[in-house]
C-alpha cells in the first residue's frame, strides 16, 4: 500500500471510527461532568458546546489515527490495543499538555494536574478503545465477522478458569467468562506464542478494569461512574485481579486453541523447529544464563529497595547471603519462565527490550503484590497505598525485565537466528512471521509501561 | 550514501535533538525542572541548554539504532519511540542523575512523583523523536532511494570458505564462521567431513568399556551447524595454485569446489611407524567404530573364555594389552579393567586373577604431560589395582596371538591397543608447504600457513608455535584446536574484511586424565587434583564441553543409570553366521 493509501481510506475511515469514538466517550464524560474544561478551549460554557466540540476532536484524533494504523494487521484485537495506546498517548499531549497550554499558558505536568485530569485519561483509553474497534469493523472482510462458536466457548471456559484461578471473591465467574468470549470475539484465531499471549492478555485485563468497576458496575447500579481519582484509587484493590484474570485467560484460550488444532487438525505445525526438547531445554538454559545476569545487575539496585532482607525472610534467615541467594534464584526462575514463554519471539533489541519489560511489570504484579504476601502468610490486599509502596521493586522489576529479554535475545541471536532469510523462500516466510509476531506489540509495550509507571504515581499519592 | 545503520543513528540523532526540543522548550518556559540539565542542577544556562540539547541527539541516536527503521509503518515507530522515552526516564532522572550526583537512586514513588513532570517529557520526547525519525528516514529514502533496497537471496555469493574435517578444530571454526557471517550472506561457508557427526573424543574410552552409548558421544554436525553448507565426502586433493578442492562424495563422482580460504582441520590418525603386524592385528581408539569394536572384542572374549576348559588358554584370551603412556592409553587401560573387573560375576568360569592389563610405554613415567607427583599417583592407584606397567621398553610388533617387545619379551594376547604415536592425515603431503617430522603443516602464529596463500591451518594437524612459550608446538589437544578454530575463523573473517589477521594466544587451561573407579587426576592452571574431586572435576568439565544440550542430558543420564545398574555387556557388532555357514556347519556336524 502507498502513502496515499492511508490518506485516501485510512483517514477517513478513522474519522468515521473517531466519530463514534468521541460520541460515546464524550457522553460517559458529561454524565461525569468533567466536560466542561475541553469546551473553555473556545470559550463556550455550555455542556452542549463542549460536547460537539469533544466529538470534533475525536473526529480528528480519529483521521489520525487511521493514517497511523492504516498499514498494521486489521484483526479486532490488534487494532483495539492500537487504540488503546494512541488514546493514551493523546492523554498525555491533549489534557496535560496542549489543551492548559492554549488555556492557561502553561502545561500541566504535575501530580496534582494529572490526578484532576484523571476522568479524562479514562475517557481517552475508552475513545482509543471504542475507534479502534469501530476502525476494526470498518476494514473488516467478509468472514472477519464470522460467528466462531467454537472459539467463544473455548474463550468462556478459559476466562471463567482464570476468574476461578486469581480470585472469585473479586470477579465473579460470570465476568471471567465474559471477558473470555469477550477475548474470543477479538482473536477468533489464537495467536502464536504464549508470552505475548500473556502480555496481550495483562492489557485486556487492564480494558476490563477500566470497563468493568470503573463504568459499567456503576452505571449498572445507577451511580455515578467511577473515573475520578478517589473513586478509582477505591478500585485499585481490583486492578492486580483483572490483570492476573487478563494473563491467564489469554494463555488458557492460547492453549484450548493448541489443544484444538492438535487433536483435530491435520496441519503440522512447528516443522521448521527442532523439537520441544531441544528447543525448550536450549531457551531454558539461555534464560537461566539471561536471568542470572539480569539479576546480578539489578542486584545493587534491589538491594536499596529493601528487598534482601525480605527475600531472605521468605526463608526464615536474616542473613544477607541468603537474601541474595533467594533473589538470585528468583531471577534465575525468571529467566527461565520467560526463555519458555518467549523464545522465538523477539526479532531485535527493540522487540526484546519491550517484551522484557512487560514481563516485568506482570512479575511486579505477580511477585510483590501477590506471592509476596501469600509467601509471608497473608493474603494480598492490593491497597492503593501498598501498590505506590512497593514502587522501587517496579522500577527494579522493569529494569531486569529489560535487560533480561536483551540479554535473552542476544544468546538468541548467537545461534541460528530465524529472522535474518538464508534464501529466498524462507525470507518470504521470515517476513510473515514477523509480522505476525510484531502486529500490536509496539503498542502493547509502550501501554504497558505508560501503565505502569503513570498509576501507581496518580492513583498511590 | 550513508550505510542503514549510520542512517539510522543519525536520523535518530535529529530526531532526538527535536524531541528535545519540544519536550525541553515547554518546560524550560514553566521553570520546569524536566530537562537534563535541570536534573543536574543546572540554571536554564546556555550550559545547560547544550548538556539538554546533546544528551536529547545521543539518546536519540541511540533509538535510531536500536529500534532502526521500519517500512511498516508510523504506528510502530511512534509507540517504540514511547517505549524508549519511557525507559530513558527509569535510566536517567531515576536513576543515572541522583547516582552521578552522589545520591540514592530516586527508586520511591514519592521521588517518581516529584520526577513526574519528566515522565511526561520523556513520553512526548519519546512520542516526537519517533516520529521525526520516521519521516526523516522516509524523506531521506525518497530522496535518495536505496540502490538495492534488499540483497537478492539468490546472489551468489562472493567469498568461498571452505573447511576440511569435522572435527573440534573444523566445527568449532565453521561456528564461529557461521556466528560472523549471520548477516553477510556474501561469504558461504562449507564444512567437508568424512563422518556427518562431531565426535567427542575425550569420551570415547568410555565407549569402549560399555560405560556409554557410541551414538551419546556424537552430535550431528548438520543440526550444530544450520548455517553451513555440509558436505560428507572424502577430499581427493587440493590445488591450492587453483584454489579448488576436488572431493568425492560417497559413491558419487569427484567434484572440484573453488575456494578463497581453506581451513586444514583433518586431525590425525594413528602411525605404527611402520612397526609389523600392528596394522592388522591392534585395535586403535580413533573414531567411533574403533571404540564399538574394541568394546565388542572385550566382551567376546570373556564368552570365549568362560567356555575355554584351559587356564592357560583362559590367561592368553584374558591379557590386555595397550601400548602408550599418554592420556589415551592410560584411560583405556584403566576403563578396559573396569569393564572386565565389573562384568566378571557373569562369566562363573573366569577367575578373578586369570585377567591380565599390561601397558607399555616407552618412557620412564607415565602421562609425561602431567606433573611428576600426579603421573606417580596415578602409576600407584593403578598398580595398586593390578595393572602391570612396562616402563622404557617399547613395543616391536605384533602377531594375531601375541605382543612382542623391543627387549625380546613376547607377551601373548589377543587384544594389543595401540595408542603410541599419531600422525596427520596423508593429504598433507601433497601440500607444498613445511611440515614438520610427524608431518604436520608448519603454521604461523596467526594460523596461516606460509607459502600457500588462503590456507589456514589448526587441530593436530598443524603445528602452530606459542607466542606465550617461545615459539614452541602447541600440544595436540582438543582445548587447543576449539580454540584454533574459533581463531582461525575470526582471522579468515577479517582477512576478508580487510584487516590484519592476529596471532594466535592460548594458555591452556589445565589437563584431566580418569583412571576410571572414580578416581582421576587433574591439573588445572597449577592447581593439582587427584582422586575423587578430579574425578568430578573430570566428569563436569567435559559434560559441559560435549557438543548439544539432548547430548549432555543423555550422558548426564547414562551416568546417572551407571550409579544404580551394571554395565552393558550386550554383544552387539559380532559378525552372524550367514545362512550358508549354518549349514555348511550343520551338514559337516551330521558327518562325523
Amino acid at each position: 500500500m502507498t502513502a496515499p493509501d492511508t490518506l485516501r481510506r485510512g483517514m477517513p475511515a478513522g474519522a468515521v471510527a473517531g466519530l463514534v469514538g468521541g460520541l460515546i466517550s464524550g457522553a460517559a464524560l458529561s454524565r461525569v461532568g468533567a466536560l466542561p474544561p475541553t469546551a473553555s478551549l473556545v470559550r463556550a460554557e455550555t455542556a452542549a458546546a463542549g460536547l460537539i466540540l469533544h466529538v470534533v476532536i475525536g473526529i480528528v484524533l480519529g483521521g489520525g489515527f487511521g493514517m497511523l494504523v492504516w498499514r498494521q494487521r486489521g484483526g479486532a484485537g490488534e487494532t483495539l490495543f492500537w487504540g488503546l495506546t494512541y488514546g493514551g498517548i493523546w492523554w498525555f499531549l491533549g489534557p496535560l499538555t496542549l489543551m492548559p497550554l492554549l488555556l492557561l499558558g502553561f502545561i500541566a505536568w504535575d501530580v496534582h494536574s494529572t490526578q484532576e485530569a484523571f476522568p479524562s485519561l479514562v475517557a481517552y483509553l475508552l475513545y482509543g478503545a471504542l475507534t479502534g474497534l469501530t476502525l476494526s469493523i470498518l476494514r473488516a472482510r467478509r468472514g472477519d465477522l464470522a460467528v466462531h462458536v467454537g472459539a467463544w466457548l473455548r474463550g468462556g471456559f478459559a476466562g471463567g478458569i482464570a476468574a476461578w484461578l486469581v480470585s472469585v471473591d473479586r470477579i465473579p465467574l460470570w465476568l471471567g467468562a465474559a471477558a473470555g468470549v469477550g477475548f474470543a470475539v477479538l482473536y477468533p484465531r489464537a495467536l502464536q506464542g504464549a508470552g505475548p499471549g500473556l502480555v496481550r492478555g495483562m492489557v485486556y485485563g487492564f480494558v476490563w478494569w477500566v470497563a468493568g468497576p470503573l463504568t459499567l458496575v456503576p452505571m449498572s447500579q445507577h451511580t455515578p461512574l467511577a473515573w475520578s481519582v478517589a473513586e478509582a484509587r477505591a478500585q485499585v484493590v481490583l486492578l492486580p485481579a483483572y490483570l492476573l484474570m487478563g494473563s491467564v485467560l489469554a494463555v488458557a484460550y492460547q492453549w484450548f486453541d493448541g489443544l484444538v488444532t492438535f487433536l483435530f487438525s491435520d496441519t503440522v505445525r512447528g516443522e521448521d523447529e527442532e523439537g520441544v526438547g531441544t528447543e525448550g531445554l536450549r531457551a531454558a538454559v539461555r534464560g537461566a544464563i539471561a536471568g542470572s545476569v539480569g539479576g546480578l545487575l539489578f542486584t545493587a539496585a534491589m538491594a536499596r529497595t529493601g528487598f534482601i532482607p525480605v527475600a531472605a525472610g521468605l526463608m526464615g534467615s536474616r542473613s544477607a547471603l541468603t537474601g541474595l541467594l533467594v533473589q538470585l534464584v528468583i531471577a534465575v526462575a525468571i529467566g527461565i519462565s520467560y526463555a519458555l514463554l518467549f523464545r522465538r519471539q523477539s526479532f531485535d533489541v527493540a522487540s526484546a527490550l519491550g517484551w522484557g519489560v512487560s514481563y516485568g511489570f506482570f512479575w511486579w504484579i505477580l511477585g510483590p503484590l501477590t506471592l509476596m504476601p501469600i509467601l509471608q502468610g497473608t493474603a494480598p490486599t492490593w491497597k492503593a497505598e501498598e501498590v505506590a509502596r512497593a514502587f522501587a521493586s517496579l522500577i527494579g522489576l522493569l529494569a531486569y525485565g529489560g535487560g533480561l529479554g536483551v540479554v535473552f535475545h542476544l544468546l538468541e541471536a548467537r545461534h541460528n537466528p530465524w529472522w535474518i532469510p538464508q534464501t529466498a523462500a524462507e525470507a518470504a516466510r521470515v517476513a510473515r512471521h514477523k509480522e505476525q509476531l510484531l502486529s500490536s506489540a509496539p503498542a502493547l509495550w509502550a501501554l504497558v509501561i505508560t501503565i505502569a509507571l503513570t498509576l501507581p504515581i496518580v492513583l498511590g499519592v | 550514501m550513508l550505510s542503514p545503520l549510520r542512517r539510522d543513528a543519525l536520523a535518530g540523532g535529529v530526531a532526538g535533538l527535536i524531541g528535545g526540543a519540544v519536550a525541553g522548550a515547554a518546560t524550560l518556559v514553566q521553570g520546569l525542572a524536566a530537562t537534563v540539565g535541570g536534573f543536574l542542577g543546572l540554571t536554564p544556562s546556555v550550559t545547560g541548554l547544550l548538556v539538554h540539547g546533546g544528551v536529547s541527539a545521543l539518546v536519540g541516536a541511540g533509538f535510531g539504532s536500536l529500534f532502526r527503521y521500519q517500512p511498516g509503518g508510523y504506528a510502530p515507530t511512534v509507540t517504540g519511540g514511547v517505549l524508549y522515552g519511557l525507559l530513558w526516564w527509569i535510566a536517567g532522572p531515576l536513576t543515572l542523575v541522583p547516582v552521578l550526583l552522589g545520591r540514592e537512586p530516586a527508586w520511591s514513588i514519592q521521588a517518581a512523583s516529584r520526577a513526574l513532570p519528566g515522565l511526561i517529557g520523556h513520553l512526548v520526547y519519546g512520542a516526537v523523536t519517533g516520529l521525526c525519525f520516521h519521516l526523516i528516514v522516509t524523506f531521506y529514502l525518497r530522496i535518495r532511494p536505496e540502490p538495492h533496497p534488499r540483497i537478492p537471496l539468490d546472489r551468489p555469493p562472493s567469498h568461498h570458505v571452505i573447511i576440511l574435517g569435522g572435527g573440534f578444530g573444523g566445527v568449532s571454526a565453521a561456528q564461529r564462521l557461521s556466528q560472523l557471517f549471520t548477516r553477510n550472506r556474501s561469504t558461504a561457508i562449507t564444512l567437508i567431513s568424512q563422518s556427518n557427526y562431531l565426535l567427542f573424543t575425550p569420551m570415547l574410552a568410555e565407549v569402549a568399556s560399555s560405560g556409554l552409548q557410541a551414538q551419546h558421544i556424537s552430535a550431528p554436525v548438520r543440526a550444530a551447524l544450520p548455517r553451513v553448507r555440509f558436505l560428507r565426502a572424502d577430499v581427493e586433493s587440493i590445488d591450492v595454485g587453483a584454489r579448488r578442492v576436488l572431493i568425492r562424495a560417497q559413491g558419487a563422482r569427484v567434484e572440484s569446489l573453488p575456494y578463497d580460504h581453506l581451513l586444514l582441520a583433518l586431525g590425525s590418525v594413528p602411525n605404527f611407524f611402520g612397526l609389523p603386524g600392528l596394522e592388522t592385528h591392534a585395535f586403535t581408539l580413533k573414531t567411533l567404530q574403533d571404540a564399538t569394536r574394541l568394546r565388542n572384542h572385550v566382551i567376546a572374549l570373556l564368552e570365549q573364555a568362560d567356555v575355554e576348559p584351559d587356564a592357560g588358554r583362559r590367561r592368553h584370551l584374558l591379557t590386555f594389552v595397550v601400548a602408550g603412556g599418554g592420556f589415551a592409553g592410560t584411560e583405556m587401560v584403566a576403563e578396559i579393567f573396569d569393564l572386565v573387573r565389573s562384568v566378571l560375576r557373569y562369566y562363573p568360569h573366569v577367575r578373578r586373577d586369570e585377567a591380565r592389563f599390561v601397558l607399555v610405554h616407552s618412557g620412564d613415567r607415565i602421562l609425561p604431560e602431567l606433573s611428576p607427583e600426579l603421573a606417580e599417583y596415578a602409576l600407584r592407584r593403578l598398580q595398586v589395582r593390578g595393572i602391570e606397567f612396562l616402563l622404557s621398553s617399547r613395543v616391536a610388533g605384533a602377531t594375531a596371538d601375541a605382543v612382542l617387545l623391543v627387549d625380546g619379551t613376547r607377551i601373548p594376547t589377543r587384544t594389543a591397543v595401540w595408542t603410541a604415536g599419531n600422525q596427520p592425515h596423508s593429504l598433507l603431503k601433497t601440500l607444498a608447504c613445511e611440515r614438520n617430522r610427524a608431518g604436520a603443516v608448519i603454521a604461523d602464529d596467526t594460523l596461516r600457513v606460509p607459502g600457500l596463500s588462503g590456507v589456514w591451518a589448526v587441530g593436530d594437524c598443524a603445528q602452530v608455535p606459542d607466542v606465550l612459550r617461545d615459539g614452541r608446538p602447541h600440544p595436540p589437544t582438543a582445548q587447543h584446536a576449539i580454540r584454533q578454530g574459533r581463531h582461525a575463523a575470526e582471522n579468515v573473517a577479517a582477512a576478508i574484511g580487510g584487516r590484519p589477521a592476529r596471532p594466535f594466544r592460548y594458555r591452556a587451561l589445565g589437563t584431566l586424565v580418569a583412571l576410571g573407579h572414580r578416581t582421576a587426576v587433574a591439573e588445572i592452571r597449577g592447581f593439582k587434583f587427584s582422586g575423587f574431586l578430579a574425578w568430578f572435576i573430570w566428569r563436569t568439565v567435559y559434560l559441559s564441553r560435549l557438543p548439544g544440550l539432548e547430548k549432555k542430558v543423555r550422558v548426564a543420564l547414562d551416568w546417572a543409570l551407571d550409579l544404580f545398574f551394571p554395565r552393558d555387556i550386550v554383544l552387539t557388532g559380532a559378525p552372524a553366521p550367514t545362512l550358508a555357514e549354518m549349514v555348511g556347519k550343520t551338514a559337516a556336524e551330521s558327518q562325523q
